[in-house]
């Protein structure tokens, strides 16, 4: 990023002004005032925006791009946020942490908020790619009412990076319609009867972290291992399982809802999602362990519509649309004012807070994984194999 | 002016386009393939014959690729050659037009919406409950090879009637007639008069859809849910997911020589089998 | 033989009908049908990020079947009557331009780009007037012009060179019989002649370029194509709105050349 020169801020103001009035398009604004298809550029002339800061929320722009996971938002919010701000949300999903990283890392992702998984978060900002936030542009932001547990990540020496979205756990969901009167408990259980019973019919994620991570703790080895002799047990299972799996995809709902699909690593909220609808699905967590995460809102460096983005988060972190979020997704949050809104039954569920020594089994992912060249290249031969 | 500097000035700015924009970039993976992985993935110079020890790790994708490609290839000809026929010796002249645009209207529709449209048709929903209700139960469809080769096929029909049509259309009818005249059944009037005639029409379409196949990605990775896996899948992994620049130059160039030596080959024996006729080719 | 091409027609069509079918869904799912509505088609015209990405289409497909149209048409002549191993240099170009597949020319061009952009632009910064914002080069519409242009300008170059071998030995001939400068010539005879080429190249570019994901995907940068914007969409799972995208465009296409047809049909034949 270049932070050298500014253009004059009376031809900055002037364009800006025609722009907003709509006397000249978007692109010509972004051209003509040298920010080109770079509208990276943007971030750094903001200090001349900073003036107009009071007018933000009411005049963000016409959208904002939001790059997020399969089934994770309540559609109705988007539309409320839209008609009250008038931007759209453009969602882009994504089925790995290294996919978003990848994206970035070519530059020019366009996107204005994203969202990173705790353990990634490091590596986003020694790679330089994500944006410390400026938080008295989040008043709803009540950082005192996280779970630090779930919230420590987003703070990387001591500069605020990202702010807590949802949390959740790794299992599997299996549709109890189909296992014979025996029920699977165990990631061992998973990969066993894949082999058997369930045959053609199981689905991993398209991810390195939880499909190398459980079929790590199917051997009983740490679920975030980058130990070669380790790494190769979890891959000979996974070549051995290949012929048996239905798809490799971390969008697993539909096969599940066809019936296509009879057993799938699931997280949290997919696992609450299939559960309501067809109660035969039962969510299970791994009797060995496997993984306990937290999702944060984060803005990239470059973000072409910052205000925007600041407004997006914001209002996803009142705790009246962040409730109906966890209604609608059924993934926990560490928001102790979203909580206090939420119904007895979805406080108790047992799906999205598990007994005790089962979360005590589970690991944060670690950053190590995000970057260790072995697991990437692991699952990508098990995928090509 | 001479000719000469006419012919240079004419033809340098789409010289200089293809130097920046096609060499510039193919030097450059070449330069890569030789180099390491970033520590947080992308490239860092090198000069190692590491990735290129490291292919047989992709050997599946190219095996797959290998076979699904000509295999698509065929099959969409054996499809389309009846067809074309049908449209460019039997049609009547005032339909030839509307029924071949309506070989390629599809065409135009995103192959995004239209593989989406087969992974309903294939799901358990789609053709195996319509199977289903017929007596023939357990069908499995989606995410198989066979749900690929379908996606294949339908994606690049229009592509092969096209050609074909074009070569069968041109054929001097007088020369069927006199085949016929001279006591010729229609069968082995087709073996000797219309299937050599239409060979360069078949040579083109099947060298335009093998050469698409080769780099496809798309409708494996819709329609072969994560599994049948192409030599495009792969390449998008490595620079989409695991990060990594160099190996995946190295499987790229890989594919390129793959590509050039299949195709040159192709072009040759098609040239001979054809008895040295040059218009065969798509150059 | 007709049941067998009504198979055929059968099996282009099945998902064609499906996708329109589905568009007029009252339902938010791509896969029930719950009664018909068009609001769908409501929602997509109202939705800035599709008119969005249908306008990036329209820009890229356009410039760039322009620009190859062009460039490709003058290189084709130059190249009718160049000889000797610049020419054997260029043929071998186009041919490995056409063989190549999208997906190896689209990260090839990334990482080329991303390379070079990495070079340059600390480079126009220090050059630049200090009290200007320096450029900075980055992917995007650009980037994705370029690379749609180099594909497309072998395939116009391929197309308006095969006509014009079957025509400018005689005729070019002929009117340099008759005393007519090259460009005369050029303009009078060989264009009107190659014009059809030509515009064949023209359309067949177009139509790649807008129906382009593969290179795309990677070189367009923060741009959404249309393509771009489908493939992001079936991800989170299809609503109709994609499905009434899908229709609108194929109801376009085939009026376009309704249109076109009608127009030619007016015309004389030669």
């Amino acid at each position: 990023m270049t932070d050298t020169g500014y253009i004059s801020k009376w031809k900055f103001m002037e364009e800006l002004r025609r722009y907003r009035k709509g006397s000249v398009s978007r692109r010509h604004f972004l051209g003509v005032t040298g920010l080109g298809a770079a509208t990276a550029v943007l971030g750094t002339a903001m200090p001349a925006l900073r003036p107009r800061a009071a007018l933000a929320s009411s005049d963000i722009g016409d959208r904002v791009v939001l790059a997020t996971w399969p089934n994770y938002h309540d559609t109705a919010n988007f539309d409320m946020f839209t008609d009250a701000t008038g931007a759209f949300v453009q969602v882009n999903v994504f089925g790995s942490n290294e996919e978003m990283l990848a994206k970035l890392q070519a530059g020019g992702s366009g996107w204005d908020v994203f969202v990173p998984t705790n353990y990634t978060i490091t590596t986003y900002v020694s790679e330089d790619l994500i944006e410390p936030l400026d938080v008295s542009k989040l008043p709803n932001y009540d950082a005192d009412a996280f779970d630090p547990r779930f919230s420590d990540a987003g703070t990387v020496d001591g500069t605020l990076y990202a702010v807590p979205k949802n949390w959740g756990t790794t299992g599997f969901a299996v549709n109890t319609s189909h296992d014979g009167g025996t029920s699977l408990t165990s990631w061992k259980d998973f990969f066993d009867r894949t082999k058997d019973d369930f045959s053609g019919r199981t689905m991993v994620h398209d991810y390195q972290l939880t499909t190398i991570g459980n079929a790590l703790k199917y051997f009983g080895y740490s679920f975030n291992s980058v130990e070669e002799s380790e790494l190769a047990d979890a891959e000979r299972l996974l070549i051995e399982v290949k012929p048996h799996l239905f798809a490799i995809s971390s969008d697993y709902q539909p096969a599940m809802r066809s019936g296509d699909a009879w057993l799938t690593m699931c997280w949290t909220g997919d696992g609450k999602q299939l559960n309501a609808d067809m109660p035969e699905i039962a969510f299970v967590l791994g009797r060995e362990g496997g993984e306990v995460w937290s999702d944060y809102y984060a803005i990239p460096k470059g973000a072409p519509h910052r205000d925007a983005a600041y407004a997006l988060i914001n209002y996803m972190l009142d705790p009246q649309v962040n409730a109906r979020e966890v209604v609608a997704h059924g993934y926990p949050v560490a928001d102790a004012n979203t909580n206090a809104l939420l119904p007895e039954a979805i406080l108790n569920d047992p799906i999205l807070y598990p007994a005790q020594d089962l979360l005590d089994a589970l690991e944060f992912g670690a950053a190590a994984t995000l970057t260790d060249p072995n697991r990437a290249e692991l699952l990508a031969r098990f995928k090509s194999a | 002016m001479t000719r000469r500097e006419r012919n240079w000035l004419l033809v340098t700015p789409a010289a200089a386009w293809f130097v920046v924009m096609l060499v510039l970039p193919l030097s450059v993976i070449f330069v890569f393939s030789f180099g390491e992985r970033g520590p947080a993935g992308g490239y860092v110079p090198a000069f190692t014959f590491e990735q290129y020890a490291n292919l047989p790790a992709r050997f599946t994708a190219f095996k797959n690729t290998m076979i699904l490609a000509p295999l698509g290839t065929i099959a969409a000809m054996l499809i389309a050659y009846p067809l074309a026929y049908q449209l460019a010796v039997r049609t009547d002249p005032k339909w030839k037009i509307i029924l071949l645009v309506l070989v390629i209207v599809p065409f135009w529709t995103s192959i995004l919406i239209r593989s989406y449209a087969w992974i309903f048709i294939l799901g358990g929903s789609g053709l195996p409950a319509l199977l289903e209700m017929v007596g023939i139960e357990g069908v499995r469809l989606i995410y198989t090879p066979f749900a690929v080769l379908i996606g294949i096929v339908y994606g690049y029909l229009p592509l092969m009637v096209f050609p074909i049509y074009v070569s069968l259309d041109r054929l001097d009818k007088r020369l069927l007639e006199a085949s016929a005249d001279l006591g010729a059944r229609p069968f082995s009037t087709f073996l000797q008069v219309t299937l050599p005639l239409s060979i360069p029409g078949v040579a083109t379409g099947c060298m335009l859809v093998f050469i698409l196949l080769m780099g496809e990605f798309l409708i494996p990775a819709l329609l072969g849910g994560g599994k049948v896996f192409f030599v495009g899948n792969a390449l998008v992994d490595l620079f989409l997911q695991s990060r990594n620049w160099a190996f995946g130059s190295a499987v790229a160039f890989t594919l390129i020589v793959i590509m050039l030596v299949t195709v040159t080959v192709y072009m040759r024996l098609i040239a001979r089998l054809h008895s040295g006729r040059q218009d065969i080719s798509i150059m | 033989m007709r049941i067998y091409a009504f198979c055929v027609y059968l099996f282009l069509y099945t998902p064609i009908a499906i996708i329109a079918l589905f568009s007029f869904n009252a339902g938010r799912h791509a896969s029930q049908l719950q009664g018909f509505s068009v609001q769908w088609y409501v929602r997509a015209f109202r939705n800035p990020f599709v008119m969005d990405a249908l306008e990036t289409s329209l820009i890229v497909a356009f410039v760039s079947a322009t620009l190859a149209s062009v460039l490709g048409t003058l290189a084709a002549v130059g190249l009718q009557t160049m000889r000797g191993p610049a020419r054997a240099v260029f043929d071998g170009v186009i041919y490995v331009a056409i063989m190549i597949p999208g997906i190896v020319i689209g990260i090839a061009t990334l990482i080329a780009l991303v390379t070079v952009f990495d070079v340059l632009n600390p480079l126009l910064a220090s050059l630049w007037f200090e009290d200007r914002q320096p450029p900075r080069l980055s992917m995007g519409i650009g980037s994705l012009i370029a690379a749609h242009t180099m594909f497309t300008m072998a395939l116009v170059i391929v197309i308006v060179r095969a006509r014009l071998a079957s025509l400018e030995q005689v005729l070019g001939e002929a009117s340099a019989d008759l005393y007519a400068t090259p460009l005369a010539t050029f303009m009078q005879v060989t264009l009107p002649l190659i014009a059809p080429a030509i515009l064949a190249g023209f359309l067949l570019s177009f139509t790649f370029s807008f129906d382009d994901f593969i290179i795309a995907f990677f070189v367009a940068g923060s741009e959404t194509t249309l393509p771009i914007y489908v493939f992001s969409s079936i991800r989170r799972g299809v609503t109709p709105e994609i499905n009434a995208i899908g229709t609108i465009v194929m109801v376009a296409s085939l009026l376009l050349l309704i249109i076109a047809q009608l127009i030619l049909r007016r015309r004389p034949e030669r």
